[in-house]
């Protein structure tokens, strides 16, 4: 009779221990599911630094009175930019909120709010004379939630992107809520480059927030 | 960082003393040391229960204390390990290889092994150095430098290799500590 007792015990031990590892193993899941997208994205930065480093030693050995930009060349280089599983074209850093993400070309696959911080279709490249850089993030606590610490800047706040090897340091200037209907409306200084983050209000499921930020 | 030996020590030596939260720790960690040394001549359960119960209550206070930064410190050494996993250095990597080398020589003398544990043995650390052999070849062929670890991972092919050889250099690890517990814990049960 104890004999059985015992055995009862150590049965419901076991599934008690298994159901404790399950548990553990469901609530850890997206914390870890976050952590190693980090650990990827570090990799992906460093390779996308080692890329950049790698150029700029090839460009030095180029003789620079050839150097000429031609639409030729922009349409190769697009071209690589699609068939470009996952590299990178630039980073943006915000230090106050420890962010540093990459960002692929408008036209690669990967430039999808579910894989990355995503460059809005109507945004210019930082590197245009007055544009309007467009980063669009999710926040919230998935994994995928790139902009989740973004709801802790404030105006005066720094950011920066290196694009094409040039960093543009930018200030936070305007922050300001609109209801989600699909589209946005961006309120800007036409004159000055300016850099505008998207993304969901935090802790409100019918609005969508927007930070501007203007070129130093 | 650039103090000297002496320095170094003299450092250490006034480091409970420097405020009273620290000569408070102090005392609390002596009081807890003398405690537990006493209670070894006097094997007092109550006192046994009472004092792992004060242990846990003072870390979970500082648990409590400290939770963000404690929090942070954990999510590092999950990062850690995880880099470590998806994309060891090449000292580490090759330290596993080491590791893999060891045991596959080990087994291949050691005679008091059964077959099946040989064979287990010998197919993980095979296919260990087999990768890692790939390893070496592919950097070779693709001229990579190894020290840069940005250099080697953007070749999805070496990422791959990297990621099985970590995976079955694991198997390994746990199929090793699982054999050698049961293995101990047989050889217990058998003297009894």
């Amino acid at each position: 009779m104890q004999r059985k007792n015992k055995n009862i015990k150590s049965q419901l031990f076991k599934v008690g221990f298994f159901f404790l590892i399950v548990g553990i193993l469901v609530i850890s899941i997206t914390p870890l599911k976050k952590l190693k997208e980090e650990v990827f994205e570090e990799m992906r930065l460093a390779i996308f630094q080692s890329n950049i480093n790698s150029e700029n030693t090839t460009i030095n050995d180029v003789n620079t009175e050839n150097l000429s930009v031609t639409p030729e060349n922009t349409e190769i280089a697009k071209e690589n930019d699609k068939k470009a599983n996952y590299s990178y074209i630039g980073q943006l850093s915000i230090p106050k909120i420890k962010l540093k993400r990459g960002f692929v070309s408008k036209e690669s696959k990967y430039n999808n709010i579910e894989h990355n911080i995503t460059i809005a279709k109507e945004a210019d490249y930082p590197d245009v004379p007055m544009g309007n850089f467009i980063l669009m993030a999710h926040s919230g606590n998935a994994y995928i939630s790139f902009f989740d610490k973004l709801y802790k800047l404030e105006i005066g706040d720094e950011a920066s992107v290196s694009y094409n090897a040039v960093t543009y340091n930018y200030r936070l200037t305007n922050i300001y809520n609109q209801a989600k209907t699909g589209t946005v409306a961006i309120y800007r200084n036409p004159n000055v480059k300016t850099l505008t983050l998207i993304t969901c209000t935090r802790n409100d499921d019918y609005n969508q927030t927007i930070y501007i930020f203007e070129e130093i | 960082m650039d103090l000297s030996i002496i320095e170094q020590i003299m450092t250490f030596i006034t480091l409970p003393f420097q405020s009273f939260l620290t000569i408070e720790i102090l005392l609390i960690f002596i009081i807890l040391y003398i405690f537990l040394l006493y209670n070894e001549k006097r094997q007092s359960k109550k006192v046994k229960v009472t004092l792992t119960a004060l242990i846990i209550f003072f870390f979970s206070l500082l648990v409590f204390y400290f939770s963000d930064d404690i929090i942070n410190v954990l999510s590092e050494i999950i990062k850690t390990i995880m880099r470590c996993f998806y994309f060891p250095n090449i000292v580490f990597y090759i330290l596993t290889v080491i590791i893999s080398l060891i045991i596959l020589i080990y087994t291949v003398l050691k005679e008091k092994i059964t077959k099946l544990n040989k064979i287990i043995t010998y197919t993980f650390t095979i296919i260990h150095l087999f990768l890692f052999t790939n390893f070496i070849t592919l950097a070779i062929t693709n001229n990579l430098s190894l020290i840069d670890s940005a250099n080697i991972y953007q070749h999805d092919q070496m990422f791959v290799i990297v990621l099985f050889s970590q995976i079955i250099f694991i198997l390994l690890i746990i199929y090793k500590l699982i054999y050698h517990f049961c293995y101990i814990r047989h050889e217990k049960l058998k003297n009894k």
